[in-house]
């Protein structure tokens, strides 16, 4: 019967090489005893240590002087907090401000409030066209983005924060929309952008390349950015009419 | 007036001082930073990129990048590793985006690939005729494998072999699962591997 001994892998040496764990057990006693592994071990040896032949050209001695010469002037002042809402936040509150009073419209018919009796039919539908157009849009923007990152560990914090807010104000839309027209295309969508802006909400900082491509994948499948597109247009169009 | 204060206290207690500083925007504290790590950044950067303007441009937006997002730093790593992440990250998106380029216009990358050598540059240690003669032909080698590597090779054979990150730190930092930083170190090993060792590994 042949009984050949079973040799470690090239990756096995690479392994043992750099003392990295996930060694098959009884490797180091193979390579004890087995003079072909450790003839493979020692010319993979000779040939990783020959890479420390290439050494860094030593920076001088007031490199660290340099490098904040050009990073000082670049240093953004911290934010202080401040009362103010940030510019990012102006159009959402402002949106929910419209809607809080269209809701207050609907909600108090009689007495009729000072607020929603001056606001027509055709106002209302303005100002609902305008801020779903708008939400649309940053959705737009941000599915975008996500559909042209790579596939090499993309920062997502950003996306996060932007989806989280999305979450929010759709809501909001969707409450509202429903409350006025029940079940229709519109807010299937918006239903279907919430769905999708949770999961990136809810990612990791840095996603994997297999993460990121399962997101683009639920996108791509429902053509959910096309959708969006389409009705954010359409929405535009409108608000921009009346 | 931080460094005196700074000088007065043990080294990493000076350095977790600086960072609460720096964290209250006290920009002399992030110089105090900037000094204590740039150098461990050239070394690295210069690996990745090859050259020493892109290296030292890539010091600069690691820091930049640390002092916006000084408030993430959450001290699980040491403030060393952190920074090291960040610049791996800044020029491997340099990286890419030179190799896109590059892409879209081969004939002035052969040329500029040449001047950009990392390896030209490079002398041995040793002053001996013969050690210098075996550098020589070693850096060239080394030098046409590692342009041949692929960005993801390449950065995780340098965090490898000159950084001594374990592969759990590289597929951190690349974002990549262990399994496929393993792989990149495999491959980028191989084919050193095989390009040097009819010189160095005989």
């Amino acid at each position: 019967m042949n009984t050949q001994p079973i040799h470690l892998t090239e990756e096995d040496l690479v392994l043992l090489y750099y003392r990295e764990p996930g060694l098959p057990g009884g490797a180091r006693e193979h390579l004890r005893t087995c003079g072909t592994c450790s003839a493979a071990a020692e010319s993979l040896a000779k040939t990783l240590n020959a890479c420390d032949e290439w050494t860094v050209p030593e920076p001088p001695v007031d490199f660290s002087r340099g490098i904040w010469a050009g990073v000082a002037p670049r240093l953004e002042p911290r934010a202080r907090r401040s009362w103010l809402l940030p510019a990012r936040w102006l159009v959402p509150a402002f949106c929910a401000l419209l809607l809080a009073a269209f809701l207050i419209g609907r909600v108090s018919k009689k007495p009729e409030p000072a607020l929603a009796a001056g606001l027509s039919d055709q106002a209302r539908q303005r100002i609902m066209a305008i801020t779903l157009a708008d939400h649309l849009d940053r959705a737009e923007l941000l599915l975008t983005e996500i559909s042209n990152a790579t596939d090499t560990a993309p920062d997502f914090s950003s996306a996060r924060y932007r989806a989280q807010d999305l979450v929010g104000e759709g809501r909001l839309i969707l409450q509202t929309i429903s409350a006025e027209t029940g079940e229709t295309a519109t807010t299937s969508l918006l239903d279907e952008v919430e769905r999708f802006m949770l999961e990136v909400a809810n990612s990791p900082d840095r996603v994997t390349p297999e993460e990121l491509q399962t997101l683009q994948r639920r996108m791509n499948s429902g053509s959910l950015l096309f959708k969006v597109r389409i009705i954010q247009s359409n929405f535009r169009t409108e608000g921009q009419k009346s | 007036m931080l460094n005196t204060q700074v000088a007065e206290i043990p080294a990493a207690q000076s350095e977790e001082f600086a960072i609460e500083r720096v964290r209250r925007g006290d920009r002399d504290a992030f110089r105090v930073l900037v000094d204590q790590h740039a150098r461990a950044l050239f070394r690295l950067a210069y690996r990745m990129t090859g050259n020493e303007i892109d290296a030292e441009d890539m010091v600069q937006e690691t820091f930049l990048k640390a002092w916006k997002q000084i408030a993430k730093f959450d001290g699980r790593a040491s403030f060393g590793t952190w920074l090291h992440r960040i610049c791996t990250n800044c020029t491997l998106d340099h990286l890419r985006t030179r190799q896109r380029r590059q892409e879209t216009q081969p004939a002035v990358h052969a040329a500029k690939e040449d001047q950009s050598d990392p390896l030209s540059q490079i002398a041995g240690e040793s002053p001996s005729p013969e050690r210098l003669a075996l550098s020589g032909q070693v850096s060239a080698i080394l030098s046409a494998t590692l342009a041949d590597l692929t960005v993801m090779e390449r950065t995780a054979f340098i965090l490898r072999h000159y950084e001594g990150m374990g592969i759990e730190s590289i597929s951190n930092v690349l974002g990549v699962q262990p399994g496929a930083a393993k792989h990149s170190v495999f491959r980028a090993v191989q084919k050193l591997r095989q390009a040097l060792e009819p010189v160095a590994g005989k």
